[in-house]
């Protein structure tokens, strides 16, 4: 591959998730500062004077027009300016530092196995349409999907923390790789099982539908080892729907798993904090979460659409 | 598709279990909506976290509030989200998709389009959080939310289908008899579109249901109410003390509703997709 034709490609997504970007950061903005409560009080003593009440005012840019307060939160935002937070002191972002790393090492392990478990599902099953895996999978991603991530949660912590007494009930008490081990138990059984609903639905129609391409059903035909036809064949030619399915699935598991798994089991990471903002309306957290999350998904979209771009053979440099 | 054909298949006949168990839900609803039973789920019924009898069928809760009736409550709620839900946003999504599809790659295709895009990439729990800190915890916050956010895949589909139905003859046949934009797409294409419409809506009709579960959860979904989310919620805390039957009676509710509209939605979107409806046709005649 040519260094011009890589250049391109990213040149392209690049273009492409710009807009998006705009988008992402006018409804942030737009939500969590411009049109959110007005914070004048929470920054002023008892009793303050009009003029005090105007200096708060001109301090936070409620006089600025739209357009200029938007583009200053935009350059915040790119320098990472994120203020502090409303209920601690803290500076949001070491606030984000110290509580990222606690939220990827609980819903990590959960969210990997889940999309791995799905995929060798979905091949199995996709191998051999309405064989004893087949029916498996239509079977558990129907209720899969009927089934809600908190309704999980809860009925694994009954099994296997209540009843059982297996795992630790609660709390994020890990200073080894034993005790890590005993914490993550239960919400990666749950992240596992959040996913075999929707991705593995959508992943075995995507596999059976590349399964019946003329290319696959060839080198089936001439009698290439299985191994060989799934992962040189047909993966590689859905790749782009899985990866994408892969980055859509990523804020509805992580986020919505860090809030529920997170404020339930009172682990001290990035979804217990995020509650606790929206309990106590700590703006600038708020607004730290909800600009970047967005931000940080588009890129992954924007990443996902480059190598999925790369990986495609049809899109030659012209 | 046309019209006439939506009505039809819908006329054939649907998977029984999953049609009775809606109807059911359904006549439930109904009931709490007439008055007749389930309007006093606030009430104080007697003591608390009793077990199942002849007087309180469930049992009750933390505080003696009676759990059927706080379930029959629930399912009412929950058919007033979904529909309050599902009916604005396949609107909207109709109404934006097929705007966008009729003047393609022009600039309400392109707005309409970057609005989309621009809603599918904002994590709908974030988009929540933020919504209802911006309405400052306004009852509704939750519903518009989801009105807001769950148009959009309905929008692409009916774009995708919009633009194949404006090359179609009957469509320049109207367009040279002068009839304009809005009536076009009102009357010549969106009812040709019905069988996506249909799918549509029952599937953003359980993503609400679901939603508003996790939601309540965290305290973000309804206030002064009873909901099925509502009473996982006050039963993660007796879960511990090892309370059961608040917890599995409404998950339980929860997970078959859901199941037996995911089933007719399933049937109904093979039956109406014309790539697999042939198929259906041979093996049923």
């Amino acid at each position: 591959m040519s260094h011009g034709r890589f250049g391109r490609l990213l040149l392209r997504s690049t273009l492409g998730i710009l807009p998006l970007l705009l988008g992402v950061t006018l409804i942030s903005f737009s939500l969590t500062v411009h049109f959110g409560p007005d914070q004048t009080w929470e920054m002023l003593g008892r009793n303050p004077t009009p003029e005090q009440v105007a200096s708060v005012r001109q301090q936070l840019g409620y006089d600025r027009p739209f357009v200029v307060r938007y583009a200053d939160y935009l350059v915040r935002l790119g320098r990472f300016d994120l203020g502090y937070s409303q209920a601690s002191g803290e500076p949001v972002l070491a606030l984000l530092g110290r509580t990222l790393p606690v939220s990827v090492a609980l819903l990590a392990p959960g969210f990997v196995l889940g999309i791995g478990l799905a995929l060798a599902l979905a091949l199995g099953a996709s191998w051999r349409p309405g064989g004893f895996i087949g029916r498996l999978c239509s079977a558990t991603s129907a209720v899969g999907m009927s089934l809600s991530l908190v309704i999980v949660v809860i009925a694994l912590q009954a099994l296997f923390a209540v009843w059982l007494d297996w795992f630790p009930v609660r709390g994020w008490a890990v200073d080894g790789p034993a005790s890590y081990l005993r914490h993550v138990a239960i919400p990666t059984l749950a992240l596992i099982a959040a996913q075999l609903g929707y991705s593995l639905r959508f992943f075995h129609a995507v596999v059976q539908a590349t399964l019946n391409d003329a290319p696959v059903r060839t080198a089936r035909a001439l009698g290439l080892p299985r191994r060989r036809i799934l992962t040189r064949y047909v993966l590689r030619a859905a790749l782009l729907p899985i990866l994408t399915r892969i980055v859509f699935a990523m804020p509805l598991v992580l986020i919505s798993g860090s809030l529920i798994i997170e404020s339930h089991f009172g682990v001290p990471g990035l979804g217990r904090v995020t509650w606790e903002a929206i309990n106590s309306g700590d703006q600038p957290v708020l607004m730290a979460v909800v600009s970047l999350s967005a931000v940080l998904f588009v890129l992954a979209l924007g990443f996902a659409d480059l190598l999925g771009r790369l990986v495609d053979p049809r899109i030659r440099p012209t | 598709m046309m019209p006439g054909e939506v009505r039809q298949t819908l006329r054939r006949r649907l998977p029984p279990a999953s049609t009775a168990i809606v109807t059911a839900y359904l006549l439930t609803a109904a009931g709490v909506w007439l008055g007749w039973w389930g309007s006093d789920w606030a009430a104080i019924a007697g003591p608390g976290r009793v077990g199942p009898s002849v007087e309180h069928w469930l049992g009750t809760n933390l505080v003696g509030q009676d759990i059927f009736t706080r379930l029959l409550a629930g399912t009412a709620r929950a058919f007033e989200i979904g529909l309050v839900v599902a009916i604005p946003s396949t609107v909207l999504g109709a109404v934006i998709g097929g705007l966008a599809g009729y003047f393609p790659n022009r600039w309400p295709d392109g707005v309409l389009m970057w609005l989309t895009g621009t809603l599918d990439a904002i994590p709908f729990y974030l988009f929540v959080i933020a919504l209802s800190y911006a309405l400052q915890d306004q009852p509704g916050a939750m519903q518009l939310a989801m009105i807001a956010t769950f148009w959009t895949l309905t929008a692409r589909l009916i774009r995708a289908e919009t633009m194949r139905l404006r090359q179609l003859d009957f469509v320049t046949a109207a367009r040279v008899s002068g009839v304009g934009t809005w009536r076009m797409i009102g009357r010549h294409i969106l009812p040709h579109t019905t069988h996506i419409l249909l799918v549509q809506s029952s599937i953003v009709f359980v993503a609400a249901i679901k939603a508003e579960v996790v939601l309540s959860f965290l305290g973000l979904g309804l206030q002064h109410s009873v909901s099925w989310g509502m009473m996982i919620a006050e039963a993660s805390q007796e879960i511990l003390a090892g309370h059961y039957m608040n917890f599995i009676c409404a998950s339980l509710a929860l997970l078959i509703l859901v199941l037996a509209v995911n089933h007719l939605t399933d049937r109904l979107q093979r039956r109406l997709d014309p790539r697999t409806r042939a198929e259906t046709v041979k093996r049923m005649g």
